[in-house]
């Protein structure tokens, strides 16, 4: 027994060495720009993936493919710098984020168009070898990934702690413009990070691929996940807390996995995450201060402020806002209603019924996002609820609309609230990891539940609205169900844009603006952060039920965190905390790329171009962040 | 009995940073109706006591008791809805609201406040009034909207021509008055100031001191608490001066008597004058 439990821990701390490796690239970003940076997937990826080449197109020998892939991929990290960060360096500070997004959701989808997605074997230099400590074993690989990831940890701390560029990044962490003033060229101490970051992506990617002797282009984000999560345990910008967190979190999912099952890996291991944020919000080895929390730039400065949208130079240009009245939805959906009269064509219908969906959905997002000022990463969580809701009660029970749909809305309703608890101490980027979390627990328990929501598997046949108040009245074809949609959409949208306008909305506004003020004015902030999630996950609670009842069929993987990110584009692009915003670029965005179905491989591509362009053109989102 | 149990007395406080003593063992009381301004040198502990009682430090030792009850555990919002405004040396001015909606947030705690009783009005309840017009909630929301205007108007045409325009277009020193609005919107019985002329010019100085004044006589019944390095103002509005050094007590008394203390004098310039301090112009 205690041999097995050895074994574990020896094979977690393998896996957890790779793990602090990415969340050392992404502290070390973090540090010193104060961005989340999605594209460590990526980078991490193409390591994998050009080592893989190296070996398979260009007959290298394994050492020497590593070493190109990690050296091409320290360039890219240069170069994501140039394309990701500088350009926005005075932007609100959510447009870094997005943009990295951005160049993720481009490089996936071209590693799948360059490498194919299927998986493919990684050639193993060597045979591997199994040896055993007492009753304890421990596989060469293992040892191999322990010895590199140990050494690039040690050697990236010697460097920060006792070379001159290291005091540079580390200064410029402290404080960019005193480490500027003093002469420290913080350009490059940027530079260097990205280019780090590269170099310890790289290196975990071709650690992980020897690990799972294979690679595959959707590898990143699992990966920059539990990066993420490893350095949110760790105090996100502490070097030697992202090794901890990174150890720890493969030591405990390892586990995990022996005792608990292994399906349940990783949802033991973010449901630790999250429950432990609730008691030490600042990581293991982080520090509580606020300015530690990543809100430095945000908190001081000549007019603090905790908000997204604010800049580093904190100066804000005032910029126009386009938006609806309420009653606004209300005629937007009555004209909408009249497309079923006018069309039969199922495809258009369809496409526009999606349009209403995700409207409502990011409509949903941009609340917590923008009004709030919380970047939710997990929205699909709560989307999900609200369709498991519907096919649950519809298909497993039998029950009418006129429950399954409410109940849909006030169970997602009381998960958001529930969700939001931990994050109530979280702030800036740290809430965001918290979401992430959040989505990442939401779809694994829709993965693992078997009894209850089916697993991978899901639901076929959910079966149409039907209204027993209504005598029994069934909405089977699709014309129906637009209706229905229409008109959920249309009132669900109306009445939250009229608490946007109320007094909460105004609280909501404020919390995001200055936290520490809405606290000394007097408000209380945990119960409008509550009721912001419970307002939230009451709209997607609602699309998500209608998806259910449109679609028939659900699964899993409708709720991963690549739902969660889309939505969160839509809502950026839109304009944070605009929902006339949101909702146009829920819709736009869904129906416009259905067109283009036919070319659906380069669809994300064009997509993240897209992005960038608008957070270079219009950082405040199309139609204004209010 | 109720008159020694009213107002804002702090006793015994300290406050340590890693065994920096910022405040040690200060006592003092606030009345309601009187004026007290807290001076002293950079690092004496003015802006951390200001932190303590509006409870966005926690104590290290000592307790605070505003009207015969302790707050010192609360959350700062709790502390705020006790009847307790304050501004910060850096204004908190929630930069993308209009001037308007600024000062209304400073409202909006009374606006929760259930006619009787402590608590809070039910968030459902709160949810249905931001949906449907409820005419005893739009009432309170209009009683509220006057008295922005009232106190919007108190600022001369710095605040009310601007009241549409984000607060983050205004200047530095009608950020400051907008953050002034905001907390006295909120009807405190008791008003901390941290530095509110800080990086005044002395015209503008001249006009919050004005303003104190009027305060003062407007709301008889306010307790003010001021930090502030501007001695002119201090002598004008305050009934009584606490002087503080290195997280001590130094002297109080009458604005003139405290101020003209050797110890003070020293403590704050660096050495003995003979003349007393009664200009600016030590502050360069």
């Amino acid at each position: 027994m205690i041999e097995l439990f050895f074994s574990q821990v020896l094979n977690g701390l393998a896996i957890g060495q790779v793990y602090a490796l990415i969340a050392l690239g992404f502290s070390l970003v973090f540090g010193v720009s104060n961005l989340i940076n999605f594209a460590q997937g990526a980078l991490f990826m193409l390591g994998a993936f050009f080592a893989f080449s190296g070996v398979t197109w260009l007959g290298l020998p394994l050492p020497v493919a590593a070493v190109g892939s990690i050296a091409l991929v320290t360039v890219l990290g240069i170069v994501l710098e140039g394309v990701a960060l500088r350009p926005l360096e005075n932007g609100p500070y959510i447009a870094p984020v997005l943009s990295t997004l951005a160049i993720s959701i481009i490089v996936d989808q071209l590693a799948e168009i360059i490498w194919s997605p299927e998986g493919q074997a990684f050639p193993l230099p060597f045979e591997e070898v199994t040896f055993f400590i007492g009753g304890a074993y421990i596989t060469s690989t293992d040892i191999l990934i322990f010895v590199f990831g140990g050494l690039a940890a040690l050697a990236l701390t010697w460097f920060l702690q006792y070379s001159w560029l290291g005091r540079g990044v580390r200064a410029t962490a402290q404080d960019r413009d005193a480490a500027a003033q003093l002469g420290v060229r913080t350009d490059n101490v940027r530079r260097l990070a990205f280019a780090l970051a590269g170099t310890l992506g790289a290196l975990s990617g071709i650690l992980v691929a020897l690990y799972f002797k294979s690679v595959f282009p959707q590898m990143g984000m699992p990966f920059a996940l539990k990066g993420f999560a490893a350095a949110l345990l760790g105090g996100l910008t502490s070097i030697p807390g992202a090794v901890v967190g990174g150890l720890s979190l493969g030591i405990v999912e390892t586990l995990a996995s022996a005792y608990v099952g292994e399906g349940y890996r990783d949802l033991v291991a973010f449901s630790l995450l999250l429950v432990f944020l609730l008691f030490r919000p600042q990581g293991l080895l982080g520090d509580s201060r606020l300015s530690a929390l990543g809100g430095s730039g945000a908190a001081s400065g000549s007019m603090p402020s905790t908000s997204l949208l604010a800049s580093a130079s904190s100066q804000r240009a005032a910029h126009r806002i386009i938006e609806m009245p309420a009653w606004g939805f209300l005629a937007a959906g009555l004209v909408l209603a009249a497309l079923p009269l006018i069309t039969q064509s199922s495809y258009v219908l369809q496409a526009v019924v999606y349009g209403m969906i995700f409207a409502m959905l990011s409509a949903s997002v941009s609340l917590i996002s923008g009004s709030l000022g919380v970047l939710s990463v997990g929205h699909a969580a709560f989307y999900g609820v609200g369709a498991y809701t519907v096919a649950v009660m519809g298909h497993t029970y039998g029950l009418p609309t006129e429950v399954a749909l409410p109940a849909a809305v006030i169970l997602t309703a009381l998960v958001a609230v529930v969700a939001s608890l931990p994050l109530y101490k979280l702030s800036g980027h740290t809430a965001a990891l918290g979401t992430l979390a959040i989505g990442q627990i939401g779809f694994l328990v829709f993965m693992t539940w078997l009894s209850v929501t089916r697993g991978p598997m899901g639901f076929l046949n959910i079966p149409a609205p039907q209204f027993d108040l209504l005598g029994g009245l069934r909405l089977s074809a699709i014309s129906h169900k637009f209706w229905l949609v229409a008109l959920v959409a249309a009132v669900g949208l109306f009445l939250v844009q009229r608490l946007l306008d109320s007094e909460i909305g105004r609280a909501w506004r404020g919390i995001r603006e200055d936290r520490l003020a809405a606290h000394a004015a007097g408000l209380p902030v945990r119960r409008y952060m509550l009721m912001a999630f419970a307002v939230s996950g009451a709209l997607a609670g609602a699309a998500g039920g209608l998806f259910a009842y449109v679609q028939s069929v659900i699964s899993p993987d409708s709720f991963n965190v690549h739902a969660s990110l889309l939505l969160l584009t839509m809502a950026v692009l839109g304009g944070l905390g605009n929902l006339t915003g949101a909702a146009a670029a829920g819709f736009l965005l869904t129906i416009v790329p259905e067109l283009f179905r036919p070319f659906a491989e380069w669809r994300m591509i064009v997509y993240g171009v897209f992005l960038l362009m608008v957070l270079r053109m219009r950082p405040h989102g199309m139609l204004g962040a209010r | 009995m109720m008159s020694t149990m009213q107002g804002i007395h702090v006793q015994g406080v300290s406050r340590h940073f890693d065994g920096v003593k910022a405040v040690d063992d200060v006592s003092f009381s606030l009345a309601p109706g009187e004026t007290l301004a807290l001076v002293g040198p950079n690092g004496a502990g003015k802006s951390t006591l200001i932190q303590l009682i509006s409870g966005i430090e926690r104590l290290s030792g000592g307790h605070i008791m505003v009207d015969g009850r302790r707050i010192d555990r609360l959350p700062p919002e709790r502390i705020a809805r006790l009847g307790i405004g304050r501004s910060f040396q850096t204004s908190r001015v929630f930069p993308a609201l209009s001037v308007w909606d600024s000062v209304m947030l400073g409202t909006q705690a009374r606006l929760l406040r259930r006619e009787h009783g402590r608590f809070l009005v039910n968030p459902l309840y709160e949810l249905l009034a931001g949906l449907l017009p409820l005419r005893g909630w739009r009432k309170k929301v209009e009683g509220q909207e006057a008295i922005v205007r009232e106190t919007l108007q108190l600022f001369g045409d710095r605040l009310w021509p601007r009241r549409h325009q984000p607060a983050f277009s205004l200047s530095y020193a009608n950020r400051r008055r907008l953050e002034i609005a905001r907390v006295l919107a909120g009807q405190p019985d008791y008003l901390l100031l941290d530095e509110p002329a800080a990086g005044m010019n002395p015209t503008e100085t001249g006009e919050l001191t004005r303003l104190l004044l009027e305060l003062r006589r407007m709301r008889p019944q306010l307790g003010m608490l001021v930090v502030e390095h501007k001695l002119s103002l201090v002598r004008s509005v305050a009934d009584r001066v606490i002087v503080l050094n290195q997280g001590k007590v130094l002297a109080q008394g009458d604005p003139d008597h405290a101020l003209d203390h050797p110890e003070v004098v020293e403590a704050y310039l660096g050495r003995v004058r003979t003349r007393p301090v009664s200009s600016d112009a030590h502050l360069g």
